[in-house]
Order: C-alpha cells, then sequence, then structure tokens
C-alpha cells in the first residue's frame, strides 16, 4: 500500500468494536497522514455507540455514520494529529539477495545509517517509524564517523564465517609431551596469551552499551570480537592445562599495562590502543609463536587466534582512519593517549620476564646454551618486527613516519 | 488568597500517581518560569472549601466540584483550563445480552448497576438523561456501587465495579464513562459476548482547573501559559499527560456543564 493515502475504506464486517473491529481499524487509520479520512463499514449496531467514543479517546475526529444499505452503516473518521510519523525516508530498504545468500553488506545498503543518530530513539532497530515523545537513552557514540567505519559490515560478515570451534576444531589428541623447559615455556606463554586476551574481551565491552543501536552493526562486530576473545581464552588456558603443571606467572608488568588499558574512557582512543597497537603487536607474537610451536595443535590454535586478531586490527585501523579524516583533533588526542598511558608504565622494565624467558626457550626449542642463544637472537628479531609493523600500521591508519616512530616507541612492553 | 508569588494549586490524592504528576507539574512550571506548590486532599468537598476561602489559588476539579464552585462564586470563579479528553464526555448504559433489553423503556422493572453516588460519568448523569428519555427511575432498581465517595468517581472503581457485576450477572443493565468503556474494550477485558453498549447518553464535559475569583491576573497568566505549553511528543511532558491521561491542554468552555447544573437542580428539588 502506498503512504500517501487520503481516503481509504475497511469493511468491519460484524465485528464490535470489543471484539476485533479495532484490529482492521487502527492499522487503517496508520496508513494515513493526519487529516487523511478512513471510512468503516460496519454491520454491527454497537459501533454506532462505541466508534466515536474510540475517537475521541484516540483523539480521531468522528464524522459521522450513514446506512448506505440495508444493515451496512458507513462509518467516517478524521485521521488525528497525534499518530507516529510515516517518515520521509525515501529509501524503503528493500533487500535482494545477491546469490542466494544475503549478506551483512546488502543490510547496510538498504538502510544506510544517518551521520548522526537520536538519543531518543532508543533500542529502536534503524528504520523503524519511532513514536515521538519517548525516553532518552544514555548512548555517547551517536555519531556515525565517530563509530561506524564503513567497512563494517564486511568485517562483520567475515566474523561470523569465521567463527570455529575451541573443543573440535583442534586436534587435541595430537598433543603430546615435551621437554621439562619447553613445556614450562609453553605454559607461561599460553598464560600470558590468555590474560592478555581476557582484557581484550573486557575492554570493548564496556563501550558496546555506549553505542547508538542505529550503528547497531559495530556492536554487532564487536560481539564477534567478544566470541572471539572468549574462543582464544579457552584454547589458551586448554593448551597450557594439557601440560598438566598448572599455569604460569601474571606479572605485574601485565597487570599495569592491561589496566591502563581497561581505564580507557574514549572509544577510539580504546580501540586505537586495544586494536591498532596492542592486537596489532600481538599479530607478529602469534606469528613467532606459531613459527616455534612445539607441535601441530599448537601451531594450528595460534594461527587460528592469528586469524581472529588480524580482523580486529583491520575494524581497529577502520575505525581510527574514518576518525583521522573528519576530525583533525584525533591525531592529538591518540598520541596523547599514548604518552599518558606510557606515562602510567614508566619504570616498570621491559618485557615481562617470564615471557622474554619463555618465548626464547620456544624458539630455541629447548634448554641447550646455544639454542638459547638463537632463541634471543630471534626474541631480539621480534621486537624489531614488532616496531616495524607498528610504524606500517601507523602509517596505513593516516599518521606521518615521524609521528608513528615516536607512538611505536611509546607502545607497552607488555605488547598488550 | 494566598498572597505570595507562589500559586498555591489544590488537587485530590485519588492514587498515588498523583504526587508523581504534580511533582512533574510543579517542575514543569518551575521551567517555564512559574511559580507553584499544590496541596493534596483527600476529597473534593473539602477542595472546593479551600479554594472559596482562599487557601489556594486554583483547584483541578471533577465537574461536580466545577459546578458547586461556579454556583458558590455566583460565576464568578475563574475556568482555567481543561483536557482535550474532558470535552464531550459520554456515559454509556450497557447491557447483557441475555437481557432481553430491547428499549430504554426496558429498563423499569430491571437491575441498573450504576457507579458511585458523586460519579458524574457512571450515576448522576446518566440517570439525568434517563430520566430525560421518558424512564420512570422509580421503577428501575438500581444497584449502586458506592465506593470512594468524596473523590467523584476519579477512582474508576465504582465503574469497574458496574462492570463486574455485568459480567456476573447481578444486573440487566449498568451505566459507565465512555472512555472506560472503550478503554476495557480496547484492552479485551470485555466479554462481548456477554455485555453489549446499547445507549449513549449526549455530550457532557468533565475536569476543570478552577482558580479563585481573586486570583491575580500574573497567577491567572502564568497558570495558563504554562499549562498550555505542554507537549505530548515531549518526553517529560507526555509521561505526564500520560498519568493525568490526556494528550493536549484546552482552554476552557462552560457549555458542557448544562446538564449538570439541571440534574443537580433536579436531585436537589427531589431531595427537598
Amino acid at each position: 500500500m502506498s503512504t500517501e493515502v487520503s481516503v481509504i475504506a475497511v469493511d468491519g464486517g460484524e465485528l464490535q468494536l470489543g471484539g476485533g473491529l479495532l484490529a482492521l481499524v487502527r492499522p487503517a487509520l496508520d496508513e494515513l497522514e493526519p487529516g487523511g479520512m478512513l471510512a468503516v463499514l460496519s454491520r454491527s449496531s454497537s459501533v454506532r455507540e462505541d466508534l466515536p467514543s474510540w475517537c475521541r479517546a484516540q483523539r480521531h475526529e468522528y464524522l459521522g455514520v450513514e446506512e448506505i444499505a440495508n444493515n451496512l452503516d458507513r462509518h467516517l473518521i478524521v485521521r488525528g494529529a497525534f499518530s507516529v510519523p510515516r517518515g520521509t525516508n525515501t529509501n524503503n530498504g528493500l533487500l535482494r539477495p545477491g546469490s542466494g545468500n544475503l549478506n551483512a553488506a546488502d543490510v547496510g545498503d538498504a538502510a544506510l545509517p544517518p551521520s548522526r543518530a537520536d538519543p531518543s530513539t532508543g533500542f529502536a532497530p534503524h528504520g523503524a517509524r519511532v513514536e515521538p515523545g519517548g525516553p532518552s537513552y544514555p548512548f555517547t557514540l551517536n555519531e556515525r564517523d565517530h563509530v561506524a567505519p564503513s567497512e563494517v559490515t564486511t568485517l562483520y560478515e567475515q566474523a561470523v564465517n569465521g567463527q570455529w570451534d575451541a573443543t573440535a576444531d583442534i586436534q587435541w589428541s595430537k598433543v603430546r609431551p615435551l621437554p621439562d623447559a619447553l613445556e614450562s615455556a609453553l605454559v607461561q606463554i599460553m598464560t600470558f596469551l590468555a590474560e592478555n586476551e581476557l582484557s581484550a574481551l573486557y575492554v570493548p565491552s564496556r563501550f558496546i552499551a555506549r553505542i547508538h543501536p542505529t550503528f547497531a552493526e559495530v556492536a554487532m562486530f564487536l560481539a564477534t570480537q567478544l566470541a572471539d576473545e572468549a574462543r582464544h581464552i579457552d584454547v589458551f588456558l586448554k593448551r597450557a592445562r594439557l601440560c598438566g603443571r598448572g599455569l604460569g606467572i601474571s606479572s605485574v608488568v601485565t597487570s599495569r599495562s592491561l589496566l591502563s588499558l581497561m581505564q580507557q574512557e574514549d572509544f577510539t582512543e580504546a580501540t586505537f590502543l586495544l586494536s591498532v597497537l596492542g592486537e596489532g603487536t600481538f599479530l607478529d607474537l602469534l606469528s613467532f609463536i606459531e613459527r616455534y610451536a612445539p607441535d601441530e595443535p599448537t601451531a594450528e590454535l595460534v594461527r587460528r587466534a592469528r586469524n581472529d586478531e588480524s580482523r580486529h586490527v583491520h575494524f581497529g585501523l577502520a575505525h581510527v582512519r574514518s576518525g583521522l579524516a573528519t576530525d583533525p583533533t584525533l591525531y592529538s588526542r591518540l598520541e596523547a593517549a599514548v604518552r599518558k598511558r606510557a606515562a602510567v608504565l614508566h619504570g616498570v622494565g621491559g618485557v615481562p620476564a617470564p615471557l622474554q624467558d619463555a618465548l626464547t626457550t620456544l624458539a630455541a626449542g629447548g634448554a641447550e646454551p646455544r639454542a638459547i642463544a638463537r632463541g634471543h637472537e630471534s626474541f631480539r628479531q621480534l621486537l624489531e618486527t614488532m616496531h616495524i609493523s607498528r610504524i606500517r600500521r601507523l602509517g596505513h591508519a593516516g599518521f606521518t613516519p615521524d609521528q608513528a616512530e615516536m607512538i611505536s616507541e611509546l607502545h607497552t612492553p607488555n605488547f598488550m | 488568597m494566598t498572597n505570595d508569588k507562589t500559586i498555591l494549586l489544590g488537587a485530590v490524592a485519588y492514587d498515588p500517581k498523583v504526587v508523581t504528576i504534580w511533582e512533574g507539574m510543579r517542575e514543569h512550571f518551575h521551567e517555564q518560569g512559574v511559580s507553584m506548590d499544590f496541596a493534596l486532599f483527600s476529597n473534593y468537598e473539602r477542595q472546593v472549601e479551600e479554594l472559596l476561602s482562599g487557601h489556594i489559588d486554583v483547584a483541578w476539579n471533577t465537574p461536580l466540584a466545577h459546578v458547586r464552585v461556579k454556583q458558590q462564586t455566583h460565576g464568578e470563579s475563574l475556568s482555567l483550563g481543561m483536557r482535550d479528553s474532558d470535552r464531550d464526555f459520554r456515559a454509556k448504559v450497557l447491557v447483557r445480552r441475555d437481557s432481553g433489553i430491547k428499549s430504554l423503556k426496558d429498563l423499569e422493572e430491571r437491575i441498573l448497576a450504576v457507579g458511585s453516588l458523586d460519579s458524574t460519568q457512571a450515576r448522576i448523569l446518566p440517570l439525568y438523561f434517563l430520566a430525560k428519555e421518558g424512564i420512570d427511575l422509580s421503577r428501575v432498581t438500581l444497584l449502586p456501587f458506592d465506593t470512594d465517595l468524596g473523590k467523584h468517581g476519579d477512582t474508576g472503581t465504582s465503574e469497574i465495579e458496574v462492570l463486574k457485576a455485568l459480567q456476573e450477572g447481578l444486573a440487566d443493565a449498568g451505566t459507565v464513562g465512555d472512555l472506560i468503556w472503550v478503554n476495557e474494550q480496547a484492552a479485551g477485558h470485555i466479554d462481548a459476548s456477554r455485555i453489549e453498549v446499547f445507549w449513549t447518553t449526549p455530550g457532557f464535559d468533565h475536569c476543570m482547573f478552577d482558580g479563585n475569583p481573586g486570583l491575580s491576573p500574573e497567577k491567572t497568566e502564568g497558570f495558563r501559559r504554562a499549562l498550555m505549553a505542554m507537549r505530548w511528543d515531549n518526553q517529560k511532558h507526555r509521561r505526564l499527560l500520560e498519568l493525568e491521561g490526556l494528550r493536549e491542554w484546552l482552554p476552557p468552555r462552560e457549555d458542557g456543564y448544562r446538564s449538570l447544573e439541571e440534574a443537580l437542580k433536579q436531585r436537589y428539588q427531589n431531595e427537598h
């Protein structure tokens, strides 16, 4: 039915007002703009008594009734001014499944979000006709450029397709006992990864409730990110516990670093620190662990985790890039956030020692001194690789080489 | 007359929500630059007395209280505003489908459930209009539900009792206001196979803000301005409007109270 109707009619048959007639009358009135006219055909005499009263209660104008045939009344109603507006959105949101699939990008294309969301639309899905006068919601992330990069629907789609099963997708039965030193190292590394992934589970969750639902796809993408982190925590702890020697050490360096991440109050700054710098650095860390993994299940779980993390980094980069493109103050805010965090961590030392030793031993493949020397060199190269990748990534985000160099230098020795 | 700049308004506390409404209204008036405070009464008789004696400036009155104020001030009281829903109120005569009532005359020798003695819409005016239609009320057996006397039917309890009596077959017919009838139907609370509407009275007007005859022009203007500034699509206003049962405040009009004035005159004559 067209949305520009001025006169319409419904046949109410013998329905009484309290017997279902309103289920025909109300939707019909809803098709009208205020001032539009509805004819209600009725064979119920009680409707003559009730319809005028109902119109009065609802502030519609009841014009009167005429018996147009034997026992058939025609009531005329003019739509009142208190109604949910029809809206002026010309985009009708028609979805067309491509090759049988209907993906998030199709939906996004059919209902482009506005640049600024209205706090009083609450949880109404974008595109719904929102009744005026509703309460204002405490969402603080209401601007598209500060929340929703255009890539988010594609990333969401990839994330949905990329989900895997921490229980069945790793060939856990192929895990064999390792030499003592290697097993200790692996336990320490897995403990460190799980601890950091826990922070990556908690930090975005703080912001989801602040995102205006008009940009729900961002919240939905972050939900996949949380599911990813949950799965990573699961596999890292499983791998550690398969060694049968408990978990490793949680250092104060790590704890301080993660607390400073958790205390970020700005979504873009937190995303920058967590996803661009932290998870970005983790990509190189996970590659390193995969390369020196002592068995195939370990390599596999780290490879899968790294795939997931690279999506988070993509989102972080897209988010920051879109912010930098529209907000000239963002460069200095992000730089300030990095400096502030570095100040909090000043003097805590370098990479947590238990982790550094474990990574060295892992790369060495054991505790034999000449192997350890090679392991140490590999670790040193890892730090260099992380620095170079960060600078490259910061360049992609839109920073100058000098800014990128400085920011990378200030990044936490905890990696995350 | 209160002599400071604050408008002191009286309302009857027929429900706990009345506090919420007037706290919200007080805040709204304040935002409009109009100082207003309120006093709650347990019944309209006391509220009318306090308005007439000048202890309060304005009373939020039922039609019965409004007509009494007009009479006792010889028309000098100031009518300040009313709800959209106060205009063209009607009462309904409902019947049980199995009652065999085919005409208003059939109400004689039957049991008619009616609301509280002081309810305009469920007792005073439906009986007045029925008498006007030629029904001999002395031949109708009334089943009255005199609940919440002094509240002038505001609580709606007597109307709910009338509907219940009809559903349960304690009465053949009953009288209620039109709003409660359509709202109960719309909410699906009415078994349409048992009860149907039989007759609708002519229209009459309902509540009114009555100002003391000596209310200053500043207070009068301030009250009207703040009241009329409320909007249905404003979230803060809307909550109050919903609780008070309206979508917009309208200017006063007096013609809608003629039938009630007449009904009270007749009642007075019958009793004396």
